[in-house]
């Protein structure tokens, strides 16, 4: 059997094989039916080796690393000078934050892999899809374990172009060749702060490495030689990760991201992908505690978002839409809880985001593979206007995706109550702060606001789609297979029990995620159970969820009446806030006006450099007719200048 | 495996071959001269590869060189140190890192009144960590491109592909001469086979137009840098005199180099010291200007989009592979030992300048194209602009990262344009508005492209990314009081993004959407075996050097750092 090391490097090694066999199997037109199963297999065996890791690591404190700690490093390029060090290493390294995403990750990812078996059937491009999705658990599993920033920002990139490629499945389709250039575009300005601020970092560690470890050797320091420099680089490094998962102004690609194949949005526009900024940002905490004005804008840019994607997903139709928005702003919610470290111990914040990256993993991708399992029954209808009460038809779907929206709602004993409830209460306790916390404050208001409005937007969409008369558009041909039903049904339990299971009565997941070394030495809170901020939560959840039944159950002529009486703000939130319209008139116009602007600019330099050629050529155009070879003319003009020179002579001589 | 003397041997032959075979070329024509043609020149690559897998160790760990300086001692050092030079006069393959090959001698009288040798030109040429991979590149991208004119030139073949392998012979001389003086006329040479092929065979209506721009600009450009050159091996031959020493007329860029070093941190006199470093300015600003003009920077591009576009595209792959990169190369190889105090006081401000702004309005006038091969010629602006800042940086990043960036985006542009020159051959048009969803119709055409695509826009796991990285990274440690290396940086790290901008919304138009039928009334077929052949050897090369670079780095490390060294001491000097 493999040793610990091999097997941490067998984690992302595995799905790359399986995408090269997929590639392979793709191109032979008789194993082109069977290009799942390479995928399906390495996504097991790398789930498994990730088990077994983190099973090692729940014993051990040390992390586990590839190369071992005493074996050579691996280099992946570098310049080694006496002046300074530009190396890049190969060198993976799971600690017990790594691990945690590693489970999230493999486990969900390997389901996923499963469901696409039966949604992605028949699709032309069939092999093509899972050697994407392989690759993508490939880079995603590198973007964790990787222990310097170089490797991290290839994994970063890599999940980056598989998202490209995945959203842009459908290439024929207008809708997903824009949503892809999108998605990279967007991404790639938050990923020029991060490799910039990854590159500042290493300036300002006397150029020796890229590890995280040499960045976090000596922060305090850091942070009073370089008191501009540090904070800037801090804030390039959450600009990329505000990119990558979706945090206000750069959002705009993950709803438009929807156009690609449901498990897609699953997998990469849920779970895992898009969480990678808030791994980014509790894997930098050391830094980030010595900078606590960008930790506090982290968590204005979290609440903020939170609130204003929640805001939009309201009144939204398109049900992959509206779980898009939810997406945003659950992400929002671990910013805010990401941005609390500092003023509320990190053991409570860094907690409260990973458990709820986790738990969100899995209700997440239960909602998005039941509507995904909805969309395949309607015929790839998705707006909810076109049908409704699918729960006779689809009973296995409206179970599952009952689960799920009652752990994003935030429902007592689901998962997703378990862990707002901790980043509610890491923002309470940051409020108590002395610094800044009125504006934490004010902070955690807003996000009780949003669990309101994320019960009520959740359980809308699930009475819209599963109650009320059945309803269907035409061609659909509702029906459920075991091989999309069965990761539908483990997803489902995972969202139910993942969260009452791991955490509050039995602390295992705090104990273990503290046992990061970056974690560990920093002052252990005491564990107890709020109960008014818990009541609170709970309330306020049912309140949204009761809301949602009295308009869309009860009595739904009530729901036109209230869209009419605040007619401004339901077209603000129908059509996004604008935020589009507003993103093109501010960045891409302009853009496209300056290249329009140089492309001109560079039609005059051209002709000016034709101008300043054309001058010899001018000339010679303007004497040419003197030589015109009659030896008289020449005769004359030589008389004529002898003339006019001795008459000069006589003239002026003296 | 070769010995080293069987290399010393053989090094000529990787200039010699070429210009045989463009002789040989000459007498034949039609498929003939196709078979000849790639025959010749996969020849030529087996030969180079053999060379340099049999001479990389030697080159990395050369034991007469260290790779530190002893500042304190004040010995005269060895910058350059060319391995293998034909005709090296110490016996047993020693090396003495210099010729006895002449080609002209100059002669004149001693104090005596009699006649003696003064110093010569001489045919000076070697390999060394800086050059080993370009000659790489130069002898391998010619098969990609005869592969792909094999259907694409269907008249004169003959004088076609001899043209072609005489423009090699001149871009390996370039690349491989240690003299100033076969350095330019190598340079220079290069300019006749292209007028021939761009005036001869290129494709659009103004190709006269479009070689007698790229004529007059580089002409004018490198009779400036003759003159740099003349100004050099002058001021060296004046000034080197005094003392005991005999006055030292040399044309050999490594004893230049070594001179002008040791003039410059070793001469006891400060107004000696003083005349050097003020004499640098002048001889920097004038060679720079001809290897800025082939690069090219801005603002001295505008022969580039039209010669580009005009071109028959595997001359346009020749020109943006290869003879763009002898620009950089002329800068590494002659401005950076020659004048390093200019360096960092001109250099920098000047042409770093400049190439940020080749970054940036490269990458914007790359999105304003609608014609996809004047895309890729202003993204080249932009990917070179790049190159250019780390090289004026004078560090160890930068300087190491520019020259794997010269081979990795002659992979990649090259590729591209390859790729590009495909499907306009398919569709008949080079306007981006007459391509769409050319994925659904053109699958493999599309799977190599949008690979290189993402090579060049610096994927990580793809070439391009690691040079991109370690000369944003040479920038950034540029040391260099004169300007705001963090500013330098951030701007330089834009291009990161347009180059991704104009690259997907490029992709986007051409190949997804609903599909457009192309005007042609023949079939569009996907590519043949042959094109297959032409661009699958460069895209897994693009792959295996952006996974495993580190074999050819650490072969280059060696030289690299030593004249990053020579950047250093004059960054004390500055002081």
């Amino acid at each position: 059997m493999l040793d610990a090391h091999e097997q941490l490097l067998a984690v992302p090694l595995l799905p790359l094989i399986g995408a090269l066999l997929c590639a392979v199997f793709g191109a032979v037109k008789e194993l082109r039916s069977w290009s799942h199963v390479p995928a399906v297999v390495c996504a097991a065996l790398s789930c498994v080796c990730a088990i077994s890791v983190v099973a090692q690591l729940n014993q051990a404190t040390l992390p586990v690393t590839f190369p071992h700690i005493d074996a050579d490093r691996i280099i992946w390029f570098g310049v080694d000078a006496q002046t300074s060090r530009l190396m890049v290493e190969f060198g993976l390294s799971a600690d017990h934050l790594g691990g945690m995403m590693l489970l999230g990750v493999t486990f969900i990812g390997f389901w996923i892999v499963v469901f696409s078996i039966g949604y992605m059937k028949g699709s032309p491009g069939f092999a093509r899809y899972f050697a994407v999705v392989s690759l993508f658990l490939a880079s995603m599993n590198l973007l964790i374990l990787a222990d310097n920033m170089i490797l991290m920002f290839a994994g970063w990139e890599g999940v980056g172009l598989c998202s490209y490629l995945l959203v842009g499945y459908w290439h024929h389709k207008h809708s997903a060749a824009a949503a892809a250039r999108k998605a990279f575009l967007v991404t790639r300005l938050g990923d020029v702060g991060l490799i910039l601020g990854i590159l500042l970092l290493w300036f300002m560690t006397s150029q020796e490495g890229f590890e995280y470890s040499r960045f976090f050797k000596d922060v305090p320091g850091l942070a009073s030689s370089y008191p501009v420099l540090f904070p800037l680089s801090c804030l390039l490094i959450v600009l990329g990760a505000v990119g990558k998962s979706a945090q206000f102004p750069l959002y705009v690609w993950l709803p438009d991201a929807m156009e690609g194949p449901t498990p897609v949005s699953a997998l990469i526009h849920a779970a895992t992908m898009v969480t990678a900024g808030v791994y980014l940002l509790a894997r930098c905490t050391p830094l980030l505690l010595a900078v606590p004005g960008v930790q506090l804008t982290i968590a204005i840019i979290g609440a903020f978002t939170a609130l204003l994607a929640a805001f939009i997903a309201l009144t939204q139709h398109d049900l992959k839409r509206v779980l898009a928005y939810s997406t945003v702003s659950q992400i929002g919610f671990m910013f805010l809880a990401v941005g609390c470290a500092g003023p509320a111990l990190p053991k409570i914040a860094v907690v409260a985001a990973i458990f709820h990256l986790f738990t969100h993993a899995f209700f997440k991708a239960v909602l998005f593979l039941s509507s995904g399992s909805v969309m395949h029954a309607m015929h790839d209808v998705i707006d909810m206007r076109e049908f409704s009460g699918l729960r006779k038809v689809l009973p296995v779907t409206h179970i599952a995706f009952l689960c799920g929206a009652l752990a994003l709602a935030g429902i007592p004993l689901f998962s997703g109550f378990w862990s707002k409830d901790m980043v509610l209460e890491a923002a309470l306790e940051a409020g108590h702060s002395e610094r800044f916390g009125t504006i934490y404050l004010i902070l955690f208001g807003i996000a009780l606001t949003t669990a309101l409005m994320t019960a009520f937007y959740t359980f809308r969409a699930y009475f819209r789609t599963f109650w009320g008369p059945l309803r269907m558009p035409h061609g659909a041909h509702p029906h459920e297979t075991w091989v999309m039903n069965l990761p539908l049904i483990v997803l489902a339990i995972g969202a139910v029990l993942v969260g009452i299971a791991v955490e509050p009565f039995t602390h295992w997941f705090s104990g273990f995620l503290s046992k990061a070394p970056f974690l560990a030495s920093t002052p252990t809170p005491e564990h107890h159970l709020n109960w008014p901020l818990i009541l609170g939560s709970s309330a306020v959840a049912l309140l949204g969820l009761a809301v949602a039944y009295f308009m869309y159950v009860k009595s739904p002529s009530t729901v036109d009446k209230a869209a009419r009486s605040v007619g401004r703000v339901y077209s603000y939130s129908l059509n996004k806030l604008y935020v589009d319209e507003i993103f093109k008139v501010l960045f891409v116009q302009p853009m496209n006006l300056l290249a329009g602007i140089c492309s001109l600019a560079d039609a005059v330099v051209s002709d000016l450099t034709r101008l300043v050629a054309s001058i010899p050529r001018g000339i010679a155009v303007t004497i040419k007719p003197l030589q015109n070879g009659l030896v008289q003319f020449y005769a004359l003009s030589m008389v004529l200048f002898v003339a006019a020179f001795i008459g000069l002579l006589v003239l002026f001589a003296k | 495996m070769l010995t080293p003397d069987l290399i010393r041997l053989l090094l000529p032959a990787l200039i010699g071959l070429p210009v045989l075979a463009a002789l040989v070329l000459r007498l034949v024509d039609g498929s003939r001269a196709r078979m000849a043609a790639l025959v010749l020149s996969i020849t030529h690559f087996v030969l180079t590869l053999a060379i340099v897998a049999s001479g990389m160790l030697d080159v990395q760990t050369d034991p007469n060189v260290s790779s530190s300086i002893d500042r304190f001692k004040k010995k005269a050092e060895q910058i350059f140190a060319p391995q293998f030079v034909p005709g090296d006069p110490l016996p047993g393959g020693k090396n003495s890192y210099s010729t006895t090959y002449d080609i002209i001698a100059f002669h004149g009288t001693n104090a005596e009144g009699e006649r003696v040798k003064l110093g010569a030109a001489q045919f000076f040429i070697g390999l060394d960590g800086l050059n080993i991979w370009l000659v790489c590149l130069a002898s391998f991208m010619l098969v990609p491109v005869v592969l792909y004119s094999w259907d694409s030139i269907r008249d004169r073949e003959g004088a076609y592909y001899s043209w072609l392998f005489f423009l090699q012979a001149g871009v390996l001389g370039v690349f491989l001469s240690f003299d100033i003086l076969l350095f330019y006329v190598c340079f220079e040479l290069t300019l006749v086979p292209l007028l021939f092929l761009i005036g001869g065979w290129g494709t659009g209506p103004s190709r006269r137009d479009a070689s007698r721009k790229l004529f007059l600009f580089t002409l004018a450009g490198g009779l400036i840098t003759l003159i740099g050159i003349a100004g050099i091996v002058l001021f060296v031959y004046t000034q080197s005199g005094n003392g005991n020493q005999p006055r030292e007329l040399t044309f050999s860029i490594p004893r230049l180099a070594d001179l002008v070093q040791a003039n410059l941190s070793q001469s006891t006199s400060e107004s000696t010291r003083e005349l050097w470093r003020s004499t640098q300015v002048y001889l920097f600003l004038a060679l720079a200007i001809g290897f800025a003009v082939k690069v090219p920077i801005v603002p001295l591009h505008s022969w580039q989009p039209g010669a580009y576009t005009e071109a028959p595209t595997g001359v346009t792959v020749m020109l943006s592979a290869l003879l763009a990169k002898m620009g950089t190369f002329g800068l590494v190889r002659i401005c950076l030992p020659l004048c390093p105090d200019a360096t960092l006081s001109v250099g920098m401000p000047l042409l770093g300048v400049l190439g940020i702004i080749g970054i940036l309005y490269g990458g914007f006038c790359a999105f304003a194209q609608t014609d996809l091969r004047k895309l890729l010629a202003y993204s080249s602006i932009s990917h070179l602009g790049l190159s250019v800042l780390a090289i004026m940086a004078f560090s160890a990043g930068g300087i190491a990262g520019s020259v794997l960036h010269m081979v990795n985006h002659g992979l990649s542009t090259g590729a591209m344009f390859l790729l590009v020159g495909m499907l306009i051959r398919r569709y008949g048009s080079a306007q981006i508005s007459d391509y769409s969803g050319v994925w659904s119709r053109l699958p493999i055409l599309t799977g190599f492209l949008l690979f290189v695509s993402l090579a060049s826009v610096g994927l990580p796991g793809l070439n391009n990314f690691v040079s991109e990285v370690l000369m944003l990274g040479g920038v950034l440690e540029a040391r260099n009081s004169n300007i705001s290396s963090i500013a330098f940086t951030i701007l330089a790290a834009l291009g990161i993004f347009l180059s991704a901008w104009y690259t997907m919304t490029m992709l986007r138009r051409v190949f997804f959407g609903p599909e457009k039928l192309p005007h042609t009334t023949e079939p569009v077929k996907d590519l043949t075996p042959r094109e297959r052949f032409a661009v699958a050897p460069i895209a897994i090369l693009c792959l295996l050097l952006g996974v495993m670079s580190q074999p050819l780095l650490d072969v280059m490390k060696r030289d690299v750092v030593r004249l990053s060294q020579v950047g250093d001491e004059a960054r004390v000097r500055a002081k």
